[in-house]
């Protein structure tokens, strides 16, 4: 009998600790046939598990070139993540996937691309500017646009740093007023009005904007300014799953399994939807 | 011409299969009412064309809660073992039409895309028998979902009551015709169906509504009253919705799948605190465009068969009947 919800086993290979309740994880796969047939494309998601606490869905936060291992970040905010919290290199936990749509990296090529995220969002968006920096020579200018509530709640912060000594990269960080520390050198402000300050311009983009709702509505306007139309404006949505396979009912806009025609949508598409998310 | 058989030959009948060891499935009366349940003799089986139970047969199908795997946990290493509870063969004896016609609408979900095994190896090892009602209550909407008191699908053999104790065979495949091959005998007489419940709303007209309707007072109104129990999907005969949680090692450290409710209130809640269905109206809503409009749309099944549990087993006389009637 096939089993469609038997995890592969991993062990972890590292774990950083991102902020105050963040960590990001590597794992790779204990069976080396299973890691040599395993692919997924940015923007995919697992479901990620601790024995004995239970499952949680994750982005896939590390490119898809990176064959040795997969990465995901979780905020510690419950039961599986805060038994994920205690997890040690060497250890062994559950994953299953890659589940749902991803990025269709192939309909991106040779557009600007703007990545604008929020808090907890970063995950979903590094895959991706990794991605793009991997095979640099098919995109057009990158921006990135991120930002968190204080500066102890910015994640990769050390990534951020190498990509704004890439060539055609531009990086912009923001804290919410209050946020910042004597030292901040980046913007104060909330994501769409530092967006809309810094008056880029852009060719053509394509707009991957993922973070808290309000976020990404205060967005969609200064997008559209831009001449950018919804077609071309992604989002990757966070519906609650358990089995990401689409049948255990929970995590449906309309008649969109976000699991299987999801996590990521347009905007075209998502004003189509009923407001379920 | 005609196959038939008394009551008397069928409880013979599963009073051999029980002995053979194949678990039979059948209406129970337990204080004052009855469910549907593994028959420990044949002399607890209560069927006949009037008896509705209270709950639905998915449960032998799709069970409350159900091992996916084991882990054994030793130091940093793991081992996952497959469960090992499967059954086998069984046979559903004296089922509901409405009850037997979820499963052709639930092989959908369960076969979309990745192919749910759990489900399947049950289906297949599953004879069905259902008997054709011939008396329905208030709660009872078959013929507004498209099927009616002797509707065959998911029957492997149906039962029509001839006279008391007697009823006409019909075999609808295989697995039904081997079942009663060399046990019945022929008869003149039809098995009859009468008292067809009304047909109550229109269910295209409710999936135009839930279509076109999603912000629209009529869901406050109408879905306040709903405490949120989960009774309706538990005993609903289509509702598949379900959880998958750890069960800890007092219970054998497993991977289980338990049934849920898109009434409960942190169903659909992220970790973050947001809530895309916030109050009991918005789950309400979802309850009626999964089974009228979102099923329909995907799989081209409504995800209903008019059994009226939900309406009998509601603590405070909701249902999906007196939302749907509304519209």
């Amino acid at each position: 009998m096939a089993n469609i919800y038997k995890p592969d086993l991993m062990e972890v290979i590292s774990v950083r600790q991102q902020t105050s309740d963040v960590k990001s994880v590597a794992i790779r796969f204990l069976d080396p046939e299973r890691a040599r047939n395993f692919s997924f494309t940015v923007g995919q998601f697992g479901i990620f598990s601790v024995f004995g606490s239970g499952e949680s869905t994750f982005n896939i936060c590390s490119s898809s070139s990176w064959k040795d291992r997969i990465e995901f970040c979780f905020r510690k905010v419950g039961r599986v993540t805060d038994a994920m919290w205690q997890v040690e290199v060497g250890d062994v936990i559950g994953f299953r996937g890659p589940y749902g749509n991803g990025y269709p990296v192939d309909l991106w090529k040779g557009h600007d691309l703007v990545f604008l995220g929020g808090g907890i969002a970063m995950p979903p968006i590094r895959c991706a500017v990794w991605y793009a920096l991997e095979n640099r020579d098919q995109f057009g200018e990158i921006t990135v646009v991120y930002g968190a509530r204080t500066v102890a709640d910015l994640v990769f912060v050390d990534e951020l740093k190498e990509w704004s000594t890439r060539e055609r990269v531009r990086v912009i960080t923001c804290v919410d007023p209050g946020g910042e520390t004597p030292d901040w050198k980046g913007e104060i402000g909330l994501v769409p009005s530092v967006f809309e300050r810094a008056n880029l311009s852009l060719h053509d983009p394509v707009a991957l904007v993922i973070g808290p709702p309000i976020m990404i509505k205060n967005t969609l306007p200064i997008l559209e300014k831009m001449g950018v139309v919804p077609g071309s404006v992604y989002t990757s949505l966070e519906n609650r799953m358990k089995c990401g396979v689409g049948k255990c009912g929970r995590c449906n806009v309309g008649s969109h399994y976000v699991c299987k025609e999801g996590p990521v949508l347009t905007m075209d598409t998502l004003r189509g939807l009923p407001l379920d998310f | 011409m005609s196959e038939t058989i008394t009551e008397t030959k069928l409880k013979h009948l599963a009073a051999e299969w029980i002995v053979a060891g194949t678990p039979v499935i059948s209406p129970v009366a337990i204080k004052g009412r009855f469910l549907y349940m593994p028959l420990l003799s044949a002399e607890a089986l209560a069927f006949s064309p009037e008896t509705r139970p209270a709950n639905s047969i998915k449960e032998f199908f799709f069970p409350k809660a159900e091992t996916l795997y084991s882990y054994r946990v030793q130091g940093s290493s793991i081992e996952l073992s497959e469960p090992s509870e499967f059954a086998g063969q069984q046979i559903i004896l004296g089922a509901r039409p409405c009850d037997a016609a979820a499963l052709p609408i639930l092989d959908h979900v369960f076969n979309w895309d990745s192919v749910d095994d759990f489900y399947n190896r049950r289906r297949t090892a599953t004879t069905i028998v259902t008997i054709a009602c011939t008396k329905s209550d208030d709660a009872c909407f078959c013929t507004s979902v498209g099927l009616g008191p002797s509707a065959t699908n998911g029957s492997d053999a149906m039962l029509l009551e001839i006279s008391t104790g007697r009823y006409e065979v019909r075999c609808i495949t295989e697995k039904g015709r081997q079942l009663f091959a060399g046990v019945t005998e022929p008869g003149t007489e039809p098995g009859h169906v009468t008292d067809a419940p009304p047909r109550k709303f229109d269910s295209e007209k409710v999936r135009a509504f839930a279509e076109t309707h999603f912000e629209d007072t009529f869901w406050a109104d109408h879905g306040r009253t709903c405490v949120g129990c989960g009774a309706c999907a538990f005993t609903c005969p289509t509702c598949h919705c379900f959880d998958i949680v750890d069960a800890g090692p007092s219970a054998g450290s497993a991977r289980v799948r338990t049934w849920d409710s898109c009434q409960s209130s942190q169903f659909t809640q992220h970790a973050s605190g947001h809530n895309p269905r916030n109050s009991q109206p918005a789950r309400q809503r979802q309850r009626v465009l999964h089974k009228f409009a979102t099923y329909p749309e995907k799989f081209d099944a409504i995800l209903c068969t008019g059994c009226g549990n939900c309406v009998r087993n509601c603590p405070v006389g909701l249902g999906v009947l007196s939302i749907l009637t509304e519209i």
